[in-house]
């Protein structure tokens, strides 16, 4: 118990060590959410496949939120002429990529992880997004 | 840790705000409404995740871990890091100070990235992605997600195998 009792502190320390930076990437979400409106994100896809999967990376990577915020705005920006590989690739770095995140990240774990981390993301959100949107077309 | 990092955003945020609250209020105040319901949503989630790294710094040393998840990870260590990324809950930035707690017991950084990619499988949230892009989208994004968090894992692995412990 005695033990248990001094993890506890440990991690009420490590508590207060992150969180100013918490709190920054927590105000940093507020001003996101309410500035960057879906309507701006529309007008950014045009339908080209490799055009609009470099915009959804993108904004993906910058964007915040819940899961299922990512699905609104996709249903949303597929409805208004955006390709599927965009919208997927979207979804995917929305998910999967932070930029918000990164100065915490970079505090815990370091340069070198999240470095590769966010590379590999990256990365990964190109080829998934062409990899299922393919599959999909091939099966339907 | 570098807390000074954080201070310094902090206050640049604080900075942000303020000149926002000048220029236009009735703008600026549902920016700061929207941060303080975010921080609502991840207290309880906090609290769950700081007690779990207690737990796990009172139950769990580094030779368990070594033996189960660490260098040259099993087959197990790999399905512990997808199915704990599919049922974590809450933003991937709470569970930072406990991964990082793990990979200072042993835990490769390998798993570590499989368990936050494989975060993008939201269960909670699957039904709504079915209603809006289908069954058929829903289960290939799912498996896509499982195959390229388990490859990340072992790049990032073989990644730092080849940098060694050179930094950055």
């Amino acid at each position: 118990m005695k033990r248990f009792g001094q993890a506890l502190k440990g991690a009420l320390k490590n508590l207060m060590m992150i969180a100013p930076m918490l709190l920054a990437i927590i105000g940093a979400i507020g001003l996101f959410k309410t500035y960057i409106t879906p309507e701006m994100l529309k007008t950014l896809f045009n339908g080209s496949p490799l055009h609009d999967m470099l915009v959804g990376i993108s904004v993906g990577g910058v964007s915040v939120g819940q899961p299922f915020l990512s699905y609104l705005v996709g249903g949303e920006l597929l409805d208004n002429g955006a390709s599927f590989y965009g919208v997927t690739a979207f979804i995917l770095s929305f998910v999967t990529l932070g930029v918000v995140q990164l100065p915490l990240s970079f505090s815990i774990f370091g340069l070198r992880f999240t470095l590769i981390q966010n590379v590999l993301a990256l990365l990964f959100s190109f080829v998934l997004a062409f990899s299922i949107t393919y599959t999909l077309q091939v099966f339907s | 840790m570098k807390n000074k990092t954080g201070i310094v955003l902090l206050v640049l945020v604080g900075i942000a705000y303020s000149v926002l609250f000048a220029l236009n209020e009735p703008k600026a105040l549902p920016a700061l409404q929207e941060s303080l319901h975010v921080l609502l949503f991840i207290i309880p989630i906090l609290a769950v995740v700081f007690f779990l790294m207690a737990l796990l710094n009172t139950f769990v040393d580094e030779k368990s871990i070594a033996k189960h998840i660490g260098e040259g990870s099993s087959l197990k260590g790999w399905s512990i890091a997808l199915v704990s990324g599919i049922l974590s809950h809450g933003p991937a930035y709470v569970w930072y100070p406990l991964l990082q707690d793990l990979r200072n017991k042993g835990i490769n950084d390998g798993l570590i990235i499989t368990f936050l990619y494989a975060r993008a499988i939201k269960i909670p949230w699957i039904p709504m992605m079915i209603s809006y892009f289908g069954l058929s989208f829903t289960v290939i994004f799912s498996i896509y997600i499982l195959v390229g968090a388990l490859l990340q894992g072992l790049l990032s692995n073989q990644l730092n195998r080849v940098l060694g412990s050179r930094n950055l």
